[in-house]
C-alpha cells in the first residue's frame, strides 16, 4: 500500500470536507506549533547574538559561540572550563533525580493501596479526590505555602522556638530543604496515577498464589508487583524527571540564595541579559540532556515510549 | 499472623495521615494565614481574625487585570486544543500504521518537552516569522496574548488527546458505517454519532484544558509580552515582597476546587443512585428532587453544609470588625515591648549598683548580696536603699522605672514593632 492509497482511502472514509479540516488542524498543530518552532529555536541558538536591524545581514552567520560559552566560559575568563554554569547545570540534573527517586519512594504505597483497596468504594474515591485537589490549586500558590511553613519566621520555626527546642530560626530555604520538599510536591500526583493505572490491572489472585506458596511480603512486591508495574513507573519516573529538571516557579520561590537552577540561568538571558540565542542554545542544552537521560533509562528498564501517557 | 497484619495496618494508617498531611497541611496552612492580621503570612502568633486581606486582594488592580488575561487565554486555549486534541486522536486511529509510532511520539512529545523550552520556542519562532514577513515589532504576531494561547496549546492539546483516545476506544465504529449506509453525509455522521459520543470526553477535556492554561507560569513567562496572566502576576507578587492577600486568593481558589469537585460528586452519584434504582438515565438527567437527592449521598450533604458555611462566614465578615482586637495586640505588643526596656533599665541597674557596692563599705554590699540579678522581674527595684540609689547621677532625670512612661516612648516603641512584623 503506498501513501496516495492510503490518502484517498482516507478521504473516502472521512469525506473531502471532514478530512481537509482534520488533516489541516493535525498539521498546523505537529508542524507550525511543535515541529517548526523547535527547529528555529535549534537554528536560533546557533546565531551570533546580533541588534534586529543586522539580523539577516552579512554577520548573520552560523557559530557554535554559545555552546562554547556554556563549556568554556566567557573568553579570557580565569578557569578554563565554565565551572558556574556547568556546575548548576550538573546540581540541577541531580536535583531532579532525587526528586524523582523520593516521588516514587513517596507514592508507591500509596498507589498500592488505593489500586488495590477496590472493595471499599467510598473512602478511595474520597482519597482520589483529596489527591487531585491540591493539583488544581496553582503552582505559584503551591510554592507559597511551603514559603509560608519554611521561612524564617514560617509555621515549623516558630513552632520549634515556642518548644523551646531552637534558639534562632533554622534558615531551610538556603539549606533547599523548602525547594525540594516544594518541588516533590509539586509533581506527586503525576507519579501516583500511572503506578495506580497499571497496578489497578493487577490481577489479585497473582498476590495471593504468591503468599500461599509462602512469599514474604517484601518478596511479593519485588517478584510480582513491581514488574508488572514497571510501564507505570517509568512513566511517572519520566513525567516527575522532565518536570522538576524544567521547572522553573518553585526554584524562583523557594530557591535559596547560593543556589540556581538550570532554568532560572535560561530564564535571565532571556529576560535580565538579553541574550536570546545563547538563552535558546542553553534551553536546547537542557532539552537534550534530558531526553538523553529518559530514552536510556527506558532502555535500560526495557520500556516502550507507546507505554507513556496512559 | 495477626499481629503482624495488625502492625501492617497501624503503619498503614500512620502512613496515610502523614502523607495527606504532607499534601493538604500547606494548603490548610496558607488558608488560615489569610485571617490573620500581620502583614506578613503567617499562622503564629495568632493575632486577630481579619478579613481585610480579601479587601486588599479585591482593590488590586493587577490581580484583577491578570484575571481578565488569564480568562481570555484559558477561553482561546480550551477552544484550540480541544479541536486540536479531538483532530490529532481521530487522526491517530486513521493514520497509516507504519506511522503511527512515530506520529505519537510526536504528539505526546510536548508533556515531556520542559514549559520553558516550549516557550522559548514559541517565541522565537513567531519573532522570526514576523521579522520574514517585515511586520515591525508589535504586529499582532508578537502579542503576548496570542503567543500564550499558541504556546499553552502546544501542549494542552496532548493531554486533551489522551482523554480523546481514552474515549474512542471504545466507540464502536459500525455507529458510524450504519449511518452512511443509510445514507448520512460524512459531516453528518460526524456531528450526529462521533460528537454526541465524544461529549463527555469533550467536557472534561476543556475543564482540564483550562485549569492547565489557568496555572501554567513556565511558558507563559516567556511569552506574556504585555499581557500578564494571573500566574505571572501572582509569581512576580510572591518573588519581591508578600503579603496575605496573596493567602486570601488562595483560599477562595481553594474553596471554589473543592466546590467544583464536591459538585461532580454530587452530580456522579445522583447519576449512579438513580441508575442503581433502575431508572433510564434519561429520566435522572435534568431531575433534582432536594430530598431525594440529599438522601444517602453524603457529598451533597457536605456540599450544602460548606454552602451554609460559606453564607454565615460572609454575613459574620459584614458585621464583625476587627479594629479592636488588632488595637488590642497593638497595646499588648507595646506593653511586651516596653517590659523588655524595663528589664534592660533594670539590668543597668543591677549593673549599677554591683559597681557601687563593690566600691563601697562591706556591710553595704551584704545587704544586697542577695538580691542577685535576674531575680524577679522586678529585682531590686523595690529594695529600700534603692530610693538613695536613685539620687546617683547616674542616671540623670530618670525615675525608678527609667523613665519607660515618658510620652516619647510611645514612639519608640512602635518602630521595632513594624519590623517584627
Amino acid at each position: 500500500m503506498n501513501i496516495s492509497n492510503a490518502f484517498r482511502n482516507y478521504f473516502e472514509k472521512n469525506g473531502v470536507g471532514l478530512g481537509t479540516f482534520l488533516l489541516v488542524v493535525v498539521l498546523f498543530w505537529v508542524v507550525v506549533l511543535i515541529i517548526l518552532p523547535q527547529l528555529s529555536m535549534l537554528d536560533f541558538s546557533f546565531r551570533h547574538h546580533l541588534p534586529p536591524p543586522e539580523m539577516g545581514g552579512p554577520k548573520d552567520v552560523y557559530t557554535l559561540e554559545h555552546y562554547e560559552y556554556l563549556v568554556l566560559g566567557a573568553p579570557g575568563a580565569d578557569t578554563s572550563y565554565n565551572v558556574v554554569d556547568l556546575g548548576v547545570f550538573g546540581r540541577t540534573l541531580m536535583a531532579a533525580v532525587f526528586v524523582t527517586v523520593l516521588n516514587l519512594v513517596i507514592c508507591y504505597p500509596i498507589a498500592y493501596y488505593l489500586a488495590q483497596s477496590k472493595g471499599s468504594g467510598g473512602t478511595t474515591r474520597i482519597l482520589v479526590l483529596l489527591l487531585i485537589i491540591p493539583y488544581w490549586i496553582n503552582e505559584i500558590l503551591r510554592a507559597f505555602a511551603f514559603r509560608i511553613i519554611f521561612g524564617d519566621s514560617g509555621l515549623i520555626n516558630e513552632t520549634l522556638i515556642v518548644m523551646g527546642l531552637i534558639d534562632n530560626p533554622i534558615d531551610f530555604i538556603r539549606a533547599n530543604v523548602a525547594l525540594y520538599a516544594g518541588l516533590g510536591y509539586a509533581y506527586i500526583l503525576l507519579m501516583i496515577f500511572p503506578i495506580y493505572n497499571v497496578i489497578e490491572s493487577l490481577d489479585r489472585n497473582q498476590i495471593e498464589a504468591a503468599r500461599d506458596m509462602g512469599a514474604s511480603w517484601a518478596r511479593i512486591h519485588w517478584r510480582v508487583v513491581i514488574p508488572y508495574a514497571k510501564p507505570g513507573i517509568s512513566s511517572g519516573c519520566t513525567m516527575v524527571f522532565m518536570l522538576t529538571a524544567g521547572a522553573l516557579a518553585a526554584p524562583q520561590i523557594l530557591g535559596g540564595p547560593s543556589s540556581l537552577w538550570f532554568t532560572q540561568i535560561i530564564y535571565q538571558w532571556f529576560n535580565q541579559g538579553g541574550n536570546w540565542p545563547r538563552g535558546a542554545a542553553f534551553a536546547i542544552v537542557l532539552l537534550v540532556t534530558c531526553v538523553i537521560i529518559v530514552l536510556s533509562m527506558m532502555r535500560l528498564f526495557k520500556v516502550k515510549m507507546g507505554d507513556i501517557g496512559k | 499472623m495477626k499481629s503482624e497484619n495488625f502492625l501492617l495496618k497501624f503503619f498503614l494508617a500512620a502512613y496515610l495521615i502523614v502523607f495527606f498531611g504532607y499534601l493538604l497541611g500547606p494548603l490548610i496552612v496558607m488558608s488560615f494565614t489569610a485571617f490573620n492580621s500581620p502583614a506578613f503570612p503567617k499562622l503564629t502568633p495568632w493575632e486577630c481574625l481579619t478579613f481585610e486581606w480579601f479587601d486588599v486582594l479585591a482593590q488590586d488592580e493587577r490581580i484583577t487585570t491578570g484575571i481578565k488575561n488569564s480568562l481570555f487565554v484559558g477561553i482561546g486555549t480550551v477552544i484550540l486544543s480541544v479541536v486540536m486534541g479531538l483532530a490529532g486522536a481521530l487522526m491517530l486511529t486513521q493514520i497509516w500504521p507504519k506511522m503511527r509510532a512515530t506520529y505519537y511520539t510526536v504528539v505526546i512529545a510536548p508533556i515531556l518537552i520542559p514549559g520553558v523550552v516550549l516557550g522559548i520556542s514559541t517565541l522565537v519562532f513567531w519573532d522570526r516569522i514576523s521579522v520574514l514577513l517585515g511586520l515591525g515589532s508589535g504586529s499582532f504576531l508578537q502579542n503576548g496574548l496570542f503567543l500564550t494561547i499558541l504556546g499553552q496549546s502546544t501542549f494542552i492539546a496532548s493531554y486533551c488527546m489522551l482523554v480523546f483516545v481514552a474515549r474512542l476506544q471504545r466507540f464502536d465504529t459500525g455507529l458510524t458505517e450504519a449511518a452512511l449506509d443509510l445514507g448520512a453525509t460524512n459531516a453528518q455522521a460526524f456531528r450526529k454519532i462521533l460528537l454526541p459520543f465524544m461529549k463527555p470526553a469533550i467536557a472534561s477535556a476543556a475543564v482540564l484544558a483550562f485549569l492547565a492554561s489557568f496555572e501554567n507560569y513556565n511558558t507563559t513567562t516567556f511569552t506574556f509580552g504585555k499581557f500578564p496572566t494571573l500566574t505571572i502576576e501572582l509569581a512576580q507578587k510572591v518573588r519581591y515582597g508578600i503579603d496575605p492577600s496573596i493567602s486570601a486568593l488562595a483560599f477562595i481558589i481553594i474553596c471554589l476546587t473543592i466546590l467544583g469537585a464536591l459538585a461532580h460528586e454530587v452530580y456522579r452519584r445522583h447519576q449512579q443512585l438513580a441508575l442503581n434504582n433502575g431508572a433510564p438515565l434519561s429520566a435522572v438527567q435534568g431531575s433534582f428532587q432536594l430530598p431525594k437527592f440529599l438522601r444517602g449521598n453524603p457529598a451533597a450533604i457536605v456540599l450544602v453544609l460548606i454552602a451554609l458555611g460559606g453564607f454565615t462566614t460572609i454575613w459574620f465578615a459584614q458585621s464583625y470588625s476587627p479594629k479592636e482586637c488588632i488595637l488590642d495586640v497593638r497595646q499588648q505588643k507595646q506593653i511586651l515591648q516596653e517590659q523588655r526596656i524595663l528589664e534592660i533599665k533594670r539590668q543597668r541597674m543591677e549593673q549599677n549598683k554591683a559597681n557601687q557596692n563593690s566600691q563601697s563599705s562591706a556591710p553595704a554590699k551584704s545587704s544586697t548580696a542577695p538580691q542577685s540579678p535576674g531575680k524577679g522581674a522586678f529585682g531590686g527595684v523595690f529594695a529600700p536603699d534603692n530610693l538613695d540609689k536613685k539620687a546617683v547621677p547616674e542616671s540623670p532625670g530618670k525615675g525608678a522605672f527609667g523613665g519607660v512612661f515618658a510620652p516619647g516612648n510611645l514612639d519608640k516603641a512602635t518602630p521595632p514593632d513594624k519590623k517584627s512584623d
